[in-house]
């Protein structure tokens, strides 16, 4: 079974839905004419999470043609119930927010700015100065003479606000470089 | 979280310490209001009033730092008034085992301390023996060196007195806490314990958290609904990037980092398979190696055989009792030891301890790569205020990532729950997710290895990896995967199905699982369970509200961990109106049992505590750092210098560093008076990297401020709202007063002690909000994880005279 | 059968997730503000917050801390003044959704004076309106009334964590009134329902209102 408080949805799919109005046989009445029209009419309905506490709130983003227009609390999260605090509730100007980063940027040495450059660029350059710092420092055997593939003079901080699937991805990659200082939130 | 969310409405007794639920986990209040609707008493003991405690039935007022007496307090009062649980002590815990004839505690100290390398010998710390290396019982607890009586031995010096002199609470507000709490000792009744980084960042944070075991323990509060030490969890996905191990000691599913004195595969399946002689443990951690043998079958795939050890030479090896974290490699950074770092999705030059130290450091990289949704302290650290630019030789790379709804994949509550989340819109701009940026980056440097050649070529090569990220396809590699044709129960699995479950992983290269824990997330027969949306409960579990086909959560979908402590040794609940698990025509019902087996009476039952060798839970705790009891010392900066419980003043075994931007201020140093507590707010996200940019947001909580009483204020002359600039021996910061009555002066060892508290949400990217709380925090760590003291340190303030970083 | 909030403020956490839904919901941008000793911010209602938590605090008579939270809006009153006073000036200013009991701002609101401004204002008991200088126009609270008649909560009830906030039926939501106010009363004998016939927003109350805000409630 499936679960949905929403009466006026037809069916909850999983994770994209389709709200439709119109047929709830509101009377608008009087003041129809100056009350806005409802933005998130004719929207998709996309299952996400809220980005910040480990309560993890379900959101509902309405979506129409690729842009998100408005967020909200999934009411059928059994944790939730569709209600979120303040950072929750503010998720749809913090994804739309005009200070995001949209580019890769570099900051060449001793340099004071930013300069934008490209995606095949930034990770050519950051690919190269791994591997000449990992082929120049890395430790294959210790003071023993034991073997430790280790490559310490290069560390990886972050994040708990990746997937899990990237966390998995990210330490499978690490372990594979040899690096050992890796940390993140879960320590401060 | 022992427990989840929603159990909390289960509890008769929410005691909230080290943590301020309300404005760091809004939602979840809602949960610990259902509790108090259905008439538990509220708790919540914190240095100051906050929303928390407006809620609660009352607020208790703690010194900050000052947790373990507190709670070793109660530890005292439930044995001297004889509340505690004794069928679930007996039964369930060491409290019966004897302990080793080596162990002493003296004046603070426990046996095996060498003041030079300021290490235990923990060897001293171990239980007595048996013929067959077993632990010696005594079920009785007359045995004066069993662990129950060497609790009640080490607790009797936590009187009220002691406790209330170095606390600052009252002995009635102590007594108020323990009678309501102890109330829960009763076999029908539960209390939960909610914590965050309250505890956790002290140089005793792990023994803050083990005092509540003992109280847990005392009462039989673990395993039962309502019940737990529950940690609420605050990063987004900390769980999960705890449970896959973005930390350098662990690789994912809680199997330690391979150490050069494991050479090969056998000698580490050796060091971390623990064995037990009773055939009551189910010892669960026995099967470790098959989860690490699957782990390194997932890495590197057909590469991965047994003639070569699975590849596990080709792991890293880190030195035994070598520290990588955090703090290591950023005093590595500052000593000139690092060449270049990736800093990710966190803002360590706002959010890290003693930040004029951290902020130096940077400046030493060759290069750094960051990867945000917006510039940071930490991205734009070489334009900092004060420094030249032209200075600073570090290239940095800036990354756009992207935002939770611009990607998909799964994430784990705090209760452990595996949720997946669908991506709503493409990410903006030239963003991208974490890892579409690590898989092609990680794809080049392979095609460098292998047209260029390079120095141990071979993990790298070797890997079982990926043209292109796809979600689905890594959360069925974590789930684990069939590497050969194999038959399960009658049932053929063929080579790249999913395994059903980590019961069937193998150290035999047959199967593969990127984390054993999530073994059974996405399977053959029921496919992706993050995506379940299905609310059906049986009423046992209604009554709960267990909720087992909403999601996934691990392991094997048991909601609520040691539940078999929830039942006696035949299976009966020991509180029938909210039964976890029961044992009922020869099988259980309810929850998802830990482990199949039948009751402990029952031939072939098992004790409930099935990830500790000896199957009970662990009163003595002999492998931590710094003892197998936890100790009430004094923060590494204290405004005393000295306490009633020991001549011990601070731990004699947390970290720290030694460059000249690690000052820790002497004990009762009169130029730093005050003591400072820092905390998160409900309005940012921890450093605010994030909020501070989004302007709904920072219109709620725009500027830095210090929270003072008005006593304190009235002696410093400062008044609502004033500029206030705090010092402390590592820096210095302008906030705006906040003056109220949440905040009250303790007393203390008799005399009157100023608390102020801070949040550290402020950085100087955003104009005219002030800068990171941060600076004027302590570089003093826990010994056991390294976790900074950020909750405590001592500071001097002053009114100011006029303000530079805040507009 | 007109609808009716029940704010219960004895359950607020003040975690605001009702003053950003509201303002996110609304598409109103934000205010420039500044730290000045208080978490209440912005201070107070402005065009761009319909609605606004208020913090107050004071020692009770054991010498305990209490720590009030109060939702602050539009209470969409059953006979609303405003509505009387801006009808006297420019008929149809500010109307009243019969429905949903609903106090609505129109457009024709730009047609009434400095003058009429000022009234309408001061007439309101629980000051609530505030004049847009940008656009000439009232602004306030109201309930969501796109969501109202698409069938779904106000976005401050939907987003509210702790069920301070309630939405429904008048008549349902004045029954659960009494319901919360009987248990309240258990631990706070003072509580009170502020002014439940006149106002479709219903505020429980724990103490006086000097504890609140001076228009928490009308008496």
């Amino acid at each position: 079974m499936q679960s949905t408080r929403r009466s006026f949805l037809k069916g909850v799919g999983a994770g994209v839905l389709c709200l439709t109005l119109g047929q709830m046989g509101f009377d608008l009445g009087e003041a129809k004419a100056y009350v806005r029209k409802l933005k998130i009419e004719g929207a998709k309905e996309v299952i996400s999470i809220c980005p910040f506490c480990a309560v993890q709130c379900q959101i509902i983003g309405h979506v129409k043609d690729g842009k998100l227009v408005s967020t909200e609390g999934d009411p059928d999260y059994p944790i939730n119930e569709g209600s979120l605090c303040a950072k929750g509730a503010a998720l749809f100007t913090m994804y739309t927010s005009d200070h995001r980063l949209k580019k890769p940027m570099y900051r060449a040495p001793h340099s004071d700015h930013w300069e934008e450059k490209s995606w095949e660029w930034t990770l050519d350059q950051i690919a190269h100065r791994v591997k000449e710092t990992r082929d120049r420092d890395i430790i294959l055997k210790n003071d023993k003479g034991q073997t430790v593939n280790r490559f310490e003079t290069m560390f990886w901080m972050g994040t708990s606000h990746a997937s899990n699937e990237e966390c998995a991805v990210i330490h499978q990659a690490l372990r594979g470089l040899g690096v050992v200082h890796m940390d993140h939130q879960a320590r401060v | 979280m022992t427990n989840h969310w929603i159990d909390i409405k289960n509890s008769d007794a929410v005691l909230i310490i080290g943590s301020n639920a309300a404005e760091h986990h809004p939602v979840a209040f809602k949960w610990i209001q259902r509790a108090k609707d259905n008439g538990a008493v509220l708790m919540h003991v914190d240095p100051k009033f906050s929303r928390t405690s407006a809620r609660c039935d009352f607020h208790v007022p703690l010194r900050s730092g000052t947790d373990i007496a507190f709670l070793g307090g109660m530890v005292n009062y439930i044995i001297q008034n004889n509340l505690y649980f004794k069928e679930y002590v007996v039964n369930y815990t060491n409290a019966t085992f004897v302990v080793g004839k080596d162990y002493a505690f003296q004046d603070g100290l426990f046996s095996g301390y060498n003041p030079t390398t300021r290490k235990y010998d923990k060897s001293k710390w171990a239980f007595e023996k048996n013929k067959d290396g077993g632990p010696v019982i005594d079920t009785t607890l007359k045995n004066e060196r069993c662990v129950f009586n060497l609790m009640r031995k080490h607790y009797s010096r936590y009187t009220l007195k002691n406790v209330s002199d170095v606390t600052g609470v009252s002995e009635e507000n102590l007594r108020k806490v323990y009678d309501a709490f102890c109330a829960t000792g009763r076999p029908d009744k539960a209390g939960t314990i909610l914590y965050a980084l309250g505890w956790t960042q002290h140089t005793v944070g792990v023994q803050n958290i083990r005092t509540s075991t003992l109280i847990q323990l005392l009462l039989g509060n673990i395993g039962v609904a309502g019940g737990g030490i529950n940690a609420l969890r605050g990063e987004p996905n900390v769980q999960g990037s705890t449970d896959h191990a973005l930390l350098y000691n662990n690789l994912p599913g809680y199997i330690a980092l391979p150490l050069s004195s494991w050479q090969t595969l056998a000698e580490f399946q050796k060091a971390n398979t623990p064995v037990t002689t009773l055939k009551t443990s189910a010892n669960w951690w026995s099967n470790r190696p098959k989860y690490m043998v699957s782990l390194l079958k997932g890495w590197f795939g057909d590469a991965a055989t047994k003639e070569n050890d699975f590849c596990y030479e080709l792991l890293p090896k880190g030195e035994p009792g070598e520290d990588y974290s955090y703090m290591y490699a950023m005093d590595r950074t500052y000593n000139g030891k690092m060449r270049g770092g990736f800093v990710w999705g966190v803002n360590p030059m706002s959010s890290f301890p003693n930040t004029n130290k951290m902020r130096t450091a940077l400046d030493n990289l060759d290069w750094l790569v960051c990867c945000e949704l917006h510039n940071s302290e930490t991205t734009d650290n070489w334009r900092r205020p004060g420094v030249d630019p032209k200075a600073c030789k570090t290239e940095v790379f800036l990354l756009p990532s992207a935002h939770r709804i611009e990607k998909e994949g799964t994430i784990s509550n705090s209760g452990r729950w595996l949720q997946w989340f669908d991506q709503a819109v493409k990410p903006a701009g030239e963003g991208r997710c974490f890892a579409d940026i690590v898989v092609p980056l990680f794809n080049r440097i392979r095609e460098l290895y292998k047209t260029e050649g390079g120095t141990l070529p071979d993990p790298i090569l070797k890997m079982h990896w990926t043209e292109k990220f796809d979600a689905a396809e890594w959360t069925r590699r974590i789930n684990g995967q069939f590497w050969q044709d194999t038959e399960v129960n009658g049932k053929l699995y063929k080579r790249g199905q999913q395994v059903p479950a980590f019961g069937v992983l193998k150290d035999d290269g047959s199967t593969s699982s990127l984390n054993w824990l999530y073994a059974g997330s996405w399977t053959e027969e029921d496919g992706n369970k993050s995506k379940r949306r299905n609310t059906t409960q049986t009423p046992m579990q209604a009554k709960i509200g267990l909720y087992p086909n909403w999601s996934w959560c691990w392991p094997v979908n048991r909601r609520i961990l040691y539940n078999r402590a929830s039942v006696d040794v035949n299976g009966k609940p020991f509180n029938p109106e909210k039964p976890v698990i029961a044992w009922q025509d020869g099988k259980w019902v309810g929850d998802v049992p830990d482990g199949p087996w039948p009751p402990l009476a029952m031939e072939g039952g098992k004790l409930p505590f099935i990830m500790c060798k000896d199957g009970c839970a662990q009163f003595y705790g002999p492998g931590r750092e710094d003892g197998p009891f936890p100790e009430h010392y004094e923060p590494a900066e204290t405004p005393l210098a000295n306490h009633p419980f020991s001549k011990q003043l601070v731990s004699p075994v947390y970290k720290f560093h030694t460059t000249p931007h690690d000052k820790i201020a002497l004990p009762a140093d009169p130029k730093y008076p005050i003591v400072l507590t820092t905390y998160s707010l409900t309005e940012h996200w921890c450093g605010g990297g994030e909020t501070r940019n989004v302007p709904n947001l920072l219109e709620a909580e725009p500027q830095l401020y210090v929270e003072m009483s008005h006593e304190l204020a009235e002696e410093k002359g400062i008044k609502n709202g004033d500029g206030v600039i705090l010092e402390s021996p590592r820096g210095r910061v302008e906030a705006i007063a906040m003056v109220t009555i949440r905040i009250r002066p303790f007393t203390v060892m008799g005399k009157t002690l100023h608390l102020v508290g801070m949040p550290f949400f402020a950085g100087w990217t955003t104009p005219k909000c002030g800068d990171t709380t941060n600076r004027l925090t302590v570089t003093a760590y826990d010994p056991n994880t390294t976790i900074p003291e950020t909750k405590v340190c001592c500071v001097n303030l002053r009114k100011a005279d006029k303000l530079t970083e805040i507009g | 059968m007109p609808k009716s909030f029940l704010v219960d403020t004895t359950r607020c956490t003040a975690c605001r997730g009702c003053q950003l839904a509201c303002k996110e919901w609304h598409d109103l941008p934000a205010n420039e503000t500044k730290q000045t000793g208080t978490h209440q911010n912005p201070p107070d209602l402005n065009p761009y917050n319909y609605k606004i938590v208020r913090f107050r605090e004071h020692l009770d008579e054991k010498g305990n801390v209490v720590w009030n939270f109060f939702p602050d809006q539009c209470r969409h009153c059953v006979i609303p003044i405003c509505k009387e006073v801006a009808d006297m000036a420019v008929p149809g200013a500010i109307v009243k959704d019969e429905r949903t009991g609903a106090v609505l701002v129109t457009e024709k609101a730009a047609q009434l004076s400095e003058a009429d401004i000022k009234a309408v204002i001061d007439a309101c008991p629980y000051n609530i309106p505030r004049l847009d200088t940008k656009t000439h126009l009232l602004t306030k609270c109201d309930m969501c009334a796109d969501r109202v008649q698409a069938g779904m909560l106000p976005m401050c009830v939907k987003t509210c964590p702790t069920g301070a906030m309630s939405f429904g039926e008048r008549d349902e939501i004045l029954d659960l009134a009494q319901k919360r106010l009987d248990v309240v009363k258990q631990k706070h004998p003072k509580a009170y329902l502020a002014y439940v016939r006149d106002v479709s927003v219903i505020y429980l109350l724990a103490e006086e209102k000097k504890y609140y805000y001076e228009y928490a409630s009308f008496m």
